[in-house]
């Protein structure tokens, strides 16, 4: 698919913009709805307070020291939480507030790299967890609420609507492993390893010599590059690989190439601060409200306080997607079983 | 018109107060999307897409003038079930950022186009509930069309300012009053997230005659007109008898697309009767690219006009 970046404000246009609405906000003023009742304003938001109570209860904000890092999903009373692992692996000492409660050191249990979810526990009881909505068949135009800013003893809220269809986001560029190549006819010898990648978790290391993917051999680019256009990212492929005299097989997450190796478009200029990770989910949901990378990982719910996803990335100044509650809550459930193995 | 126009009655309030208002703006959407969505088509121009909308049966679309770009460009414009249909950019508004595009080539199973009805009574007011639709990003036909709800936050002669979020690709977009009916054409963003601006439909109509003659109206900055003197229509002439007889005809110009050949003579360009090469350069250093051009010829002995349209130097 094309994805080619039709820009709507030019920089030259974004700039005479920008003077003509500091030059003329006093003739305007007068004109312009006061911030209190447009979407984000207290006036409008009031009547979504049962929602809020529930985002109050159900939405965890995760913390690296005072800063917030990601939301979660409370999914069981005794402290499983669900949030979004590319944005809080990184954490050290990784802090999480439900409700008015904060809970240190909160432990990452598991991590599921095709949905980008991580099983979060805390050592906590008597949470209220989510309520799961039966499904997320919603139509284009339904309201939906997500948890907006937090302070240390209130969640506010933010609304909007389902604004798409739902479906599957490929991965941007395909699936990489995360390794520059020397350039060689009949050999492929990493040259180097990115930063971040699968490879680079797996041990992959610069010299070695890949030598085939899943048991197929491999030689040359081409035939890396299509036997990797079979797979997706977040899922994982055996690799083996040639380092000085050793055979040694590796299991490596592939990536996105997007996500590793980012071209920002005119797009891209203009979103703000969205998520690393924003391709690459097996189906989602889509909604317009207003969100950043930080804002991700936590719940939306439906008029009726009720999970119809959870919030996974922020793809662009106008689309968020979240994973749908028909995938989302035996994602929760399997990890919590496997988790306890 | 006579008649009041039907007024969405959570514009009359200054928020939602219930879980009443809340389902009555849900359902005015799920009444209204539906209705629009199949006129909300992708404008691809090569280079980049956008959006636009059809608000007529035979298939007039209305734009961005920056994603027009020009007068007399061939687009292909995008129907929301991946169908490309052929069409062409007519006048543009340059300084408020309006265009038309016609599409000139039929639906594959024939019938007239879905379209969506101008709202022309300018009744819209500060603080009424809006929605964008859009090809965000460029056309995704698993995805659809985006709709992002927001309010009317702010309204100036020739701009209206909502806080529903729009990206490249959605330029060209319509903004639909919450039965359906369009309001807006989306045409650039602010710095902050919930800025947003969009050219009323009243800039449209009063432009409409002009940019029907496909005139392209003002200096820009949403685009910008063709240079004088940059056309090219590719052929070699020398003087004859009545005009100028084309001495070759250049591979793939407008001349060869137009069908002009060798030992065509002539007599007229735009009704300006021509007799040696000063005459040709004197009519094309007016021209632009893009421009149209009328060649009365005479081809053995017989009188005939050929049109086109001038080329990129």
């Amino acid at each position: 698919m094309k994805r080619s970046n039709y820009v709507s404000a030019s920089a030259r246009i974004a700039a005479a913009l920008f003077c003509l609405m500091v030059c003329g906000g006093n003739v305007f003023s007068q004109q312009s709805l006061e911030s209190n009742f447009r979407m984000t304003g207290d006036g409008v938001l009031a009547v979504f307070e049962p929602q809020r109570q529930a985002i109050q209860k159900c939405s965890a904000a995760l913390y690296d020291g005072r800063d917030l890092v990601s939301y979660g999903v409370v999914v069981s009373a005794d402290g499983y939480i669900l949030s979004k692992a590319s944005e809080i692996e990184k954490v050290a000492k990784l802090d999480v507030r439900v409700d008015t409660g904060l809970f240190k050191n909160a432990k990452i249990v598991m991590v599921d790299p095709r949905w980008d979810v991580a099983l979060v526990k805390i050592d906590a009881a008597g949470l209220t967890p989510a309520q799961y909505a039966p499904d997320s068949k919603l139509t284009q135009g339904t309201w939906v609420v997500v948890n907006g800013a937090t302070s240390r003893t209130r969640r506010r809220i933010l609304a909007g609507i389902i604004s798409a269809n739902e479906r599957e986001i490929p991965a941007e560029g395909g699936a990489v492993l995360g390794v520059e190549l020397e350039k060689s006819k009949d050999k492929l010898i990493v040259k180097s390893v990115t930063e971040g990648s699968g490879a680079q978790q797996a041990g992959m290391k610069a010299g070695d010599v890949i030598v085939s993917v899943e048991g197929e051999a491999v030689k040359d680019i081409k035939g890396l590059s299509d036997l990797l256009n079979t797979k997706k990212a977040g899922t994982k492929a055996k690799i083996s690989v040639k380092r000085d005299d050793e055979n040694l097989e590796l299991d490596v997450r592939l990536s996105a190439r997007g996500e590793l190796f980012r071209e920002i478009s005119r797009n891209d200029e203009m979103s703000g601060d969205f998520s690393n990770r924003r391709s690459g989910f097996p189906k989602v949901l889509q909604h317009d409200i207003l969100a950043s990378s930080k804002t991700m990982g936590g719940p939306v719910l439906d008029l009726d306080g009720r999970v119809i996803g959870m919030n996974i990335a922020r793809a662009n100044r106008a689309e968020t997607f979240a994973i749908p509650v028909e995938e989302l809550k035996p994602l929760a459930e399997g990890m919590i079983e496997q988790s306890k193995k | 018109m006579p008649f009041a126009a039907y007024a969405f009655p959570l514009n009359a309030k200054k928020a939602p107060q219930s879980r009443e208002d809340l389902l009555a703006i849900q359902n005015a959407l799920h009444a209204a999307i539906p209705k629009v969505e199949p006129a909300t088509v992708c404008i691809d121009l090569g280079e980049g897409t956008g959006s636009g909308v059809i608000v007529t049966a035979d298939g007039l679309v209305m734009t961005a003038a920056h994603v027009a770009s020009g007068v007399g460009k061939d687009v292909t414009v995008i129907m929301p079930d991946g169908t490309k249909l052929t069409g062409e950019t007519l006048g543009l508004l340059s300084e408020s950022d309006a265009a038309l595009v016609r599409i000139t080539e039929k639906l594959p199973g024939g019938g007239d186009f879905p379209f969506v009805e101008i709202n022309r009574t300018d009744d819209t007011k500060l603080g009424d509930w809006i929605f964008s639709l859009g090809h965000s990003g460029g056309f995704d036909k698993d995805r659809g069309a985006v709709a992002r709800l927001g309010r009317l936050v702010r309204v100036a002669n020739a701009t209206i300012q909502t806080d529903g979020t729009l990206i490249g690709g959605d330029s060209g977009g319509p903004l639909f009053d919450m039965e359906g009916r369009l309001i807006g054409i989306h045409s650039r963003v602010g710095p902050q997230l919930p800025v947003n601006m969009h050219v009323p439909v009243k800039v449209f109509l009063d432009g409409w005659d002009l940019m029907m003659k496909s005139e392209f109206v003002g200096e820009g900055p949403f685009a910008q007109k063709p240079e004088k003197g940059k056309g090219m229509l590719g052929i070699a002439t020398k003087p004859a008898e009545g005009g100028l007889e084309i001495t070759k005809v250049g591979k793939s110009t407008p001349a060869e697309v137009a069908g002009l050949k060798e030992g065509d003579v002539i007599r007229t360009m735009n009704g300006t009767p021509v007799k040696d090469r000063d005459g040709l350069k004197a009519v094309l250093a007016e021209m632009a690219a893009g421009d149209k051009l009328a060649l009365e010829i005479t081809r053995e002995g017989k009188n005939e006009t050929i049109k086109l349209r001038l080329g990129e130097r």
